[in-house]
């Protein structure tokens, strides 16, 4: 009997028609190259037609390479490129792990105690609508130009989305699985533990990725205000230099930092989220 | 043939069970009035009845996820000491109609969740568990998490997670419901051989004459409007395996219909 059962189950099965010239052309790494090929070009073509060699307002492709390997060999206010990535980088994984240990728990106690909820949600609500970048100058005044006001922007941008998520991840999970708990013999702290925790994983975690988002979005808005070293600075520099190839390169190497520690995140929720769908594309 | 399922002694007892909710407003919704069954050990009881008619929220009341407004359930227990039934507990187990397994945790982990949670040691769980999965089919799919199997294997690990929990009444609510008519009548027979292979005591709601007929010792039938009443008791005395072209299958099922018919 158990043998006619085996169906419907997930069976990844390897392609093997031949490769045409048709099904290259359709091939997502080849239209993947012919969108940046594209991308690339028009921005060359753009940045040698709209101003004299030298002194365009829009950096070419090569020169903010070139900007780049200068940033990286030689010291910009006692650092290198590196230095600076680091500086920024130390920045936002501070900031975003002292807002996600303090908001994903608070989260979690809002969503599974309803005084708890009644007590803090209304000061969320009401400082929620607040962009955290408008806490800049208040930072300033109170902690000065250091580390801890950039740090204290980055833990405020970041930790409403991390709170959020933590406590709509448990207020959404199916509650007939709390019956199942409770029919199968467990108590009010199984269900917390085997229910609560695991069902708001990954809405815990895609707070975590907006979080991140917003804390690179944070310190950058910090270091252009006020800083010694990190990619803001460089963009403040480039600006004052007036060299749209040192701006561009710090805005290229901003993207790249962040898309890294997105797909660190990533990755951990993979790992600790096995039974999640992996959902092709995007 | 097995001995007659009313000569057994009694496992679990309604008595005089209503329930009446109170939707939004205060607009009182009687759902069941005056509902009294007895099933015997090791019966397969069906409680049958269309849509709406208050028979899964009798199984909710019987597994203790409701209280009735009026009435009570007494269960015997292991020492033949008879008590009310407060609350949900490890000793009625509950197969739901949205199998609602734990979508974290793999085919092993869901079947081991009961005993886990009742603190066996972690050599018996698997065991215990790899025992209940090698019985409803799924040898092979330990590993697998929910979302990679179909919906008829779901409802296989609902059973095995309930029978390795080793309660004293087996309660399912429409388990089949979602499945379609092909694996329906597949998982009729698998229930049926399953059940045979490990008698329990089981009260299995459904609105399907045939599965009724298939599976139950005794056929428990609802009126089809709120609020519940039992209307009619069959006693299924037909051997199993069952044949759903059976005359007296046949005969039977045309009983349940005509008299179905009046109340709709």
């Amino acid at each position: 009997m158990s043998s006619n059962i085996a169906n419907e189950t997930t069976c990844a099965f390897s392609d093997r028609r031949p490769w045409t010239v048709g099904r290259v052309l359709k091939s997502r790494p080849f239209l993947y190259a012919v969108s940046l090929c594209c991308f690339f070009f028009g921005w060359d073509y753009l940045a040698r037609t709209l101003g004299t060699e030298g002194s365009s307002s829009l950096a070419r492709p090569a020169q903010v390479w070139t900007a780049l390997q200068d940033l990286y060999v030689n010291e910009l206010a006692e650092h290198k490129l590196l230095g600076h990535v680091w500086a920024s980088t130390q920045r936002v994984l501070i900031g975003f792990s002292i807002a996600a240990v303090l908001a994903v728990p608070m989260g979690l106690f809002m969503a599974l105690n309803r005084y708890v909820n009644a007590i803090v949600k209304p000061l969320f609500d009401l400082l929620k609508p607040m962009p955290p970048i408008s806490w800049i100058s208040i930072s300033i005044l109170w902690f000065g130009i250091d580390e801890t006001s950039k740090v204290f922007i980055i833990v405020i941008g970041t930790f409403v989305p991390c709170l959020l998520n933590a406590y709509n991840g448990v207020r959404l999970v199916e509650p007939e699985l709390y019956d199942v708990i409770r029919m199968l013999g467990g108590n009010r702290c199984d269900e917390i533990l085997h229910v609560c925790f695991p069902a708001s994983f990954p809405a815990i975690f895609a707070g975590l990725q907006i979080s991140l988002s917003s804390a690179w979005t944070c310190v950058l808005a910090a270091e252009l205000v006020s800083a010694r070293s990190g990619l803001g600075y460089i963009i403040v520099q480039g600006m004052n230099l007036s060299d749209p190839a040192m701006v561009m390169g710090g805005m290229a190497v901003i993207a790249l930092v962040a898309w890294g520690t997105t797909l660190i995140v990533t990755a951990l929720e993979g790992y600790l989220c096995p039974w999640k769908r992996k959902i092709a594309g995007l | 043939m097995a001995p007659h399922s009313s000569d057994a002694p009694v496992k679990i007892a309604c008595a005089h069970v209503s329930k009446t909710f109170i939707q939004k407003g205060k607009q009182e919704v009687p759902v069941l009035d005056d509902v009294s069954l007895e099933v015997h050990e090791n019966e397969f009881l069906v409680i049958l009845g269309p849509g709406q008619c208050g028979k899964s929220t009798l199984l909710r009341i019987i597994a203790g996820l409701e209280t009735p407004s009026t009435g009570s359930v007494t269960l015997k227990d292991k020492d033949g000491m008879a008590r009310e039934v407060q609350g949900p507990g490890s000793d009625r187990g509950l197969v739901f109609q949205g199998y609602m397994l734990f979508p974290w945790k793999t085919v092993q982990g869901n079947v081991e969740m009961g005993p886990r949670l009742r603190g066996l040691p972690a050599a018996e769980c698997r065991a215990l568990a790899r025992h209940y999965i090698d019985m409803v089919g799924l040898t092979g799919f330990e590993g697998h998490y929910p979302h990679q199997l179909s919906g008829g294997m779901k409802q296989r690990v609902g059973i095995a997670r309930v029978y390795a929990n080793s309660p004293e009444v087996m309660l399912l609510d429409e388990p089949f419901g979602q499945l379609d008519a092909q694996t329906r009548i597949f998982m009729e027979q698998e229930t049926a051989r399953i059940w045979q292979a490990e008698k329990r005591t089981v009260i299995f709601v459904t609105n399907n004459i045939d599965e009724a007929l298939y599976l139950g010792d005794r056929i428990v039938a609802m009126e089809g409007k709120l609020p519940g009443r039992v209307q009619t008791v069959y006693e299924v005395d037909l051997p199993r395996p069952r044949d759903f072209t059976d005359m007296e299958f046949l005969r039977l099922r045309q009983q349940i219909i005509d008299a179905s018919r009046l109340t709709l």
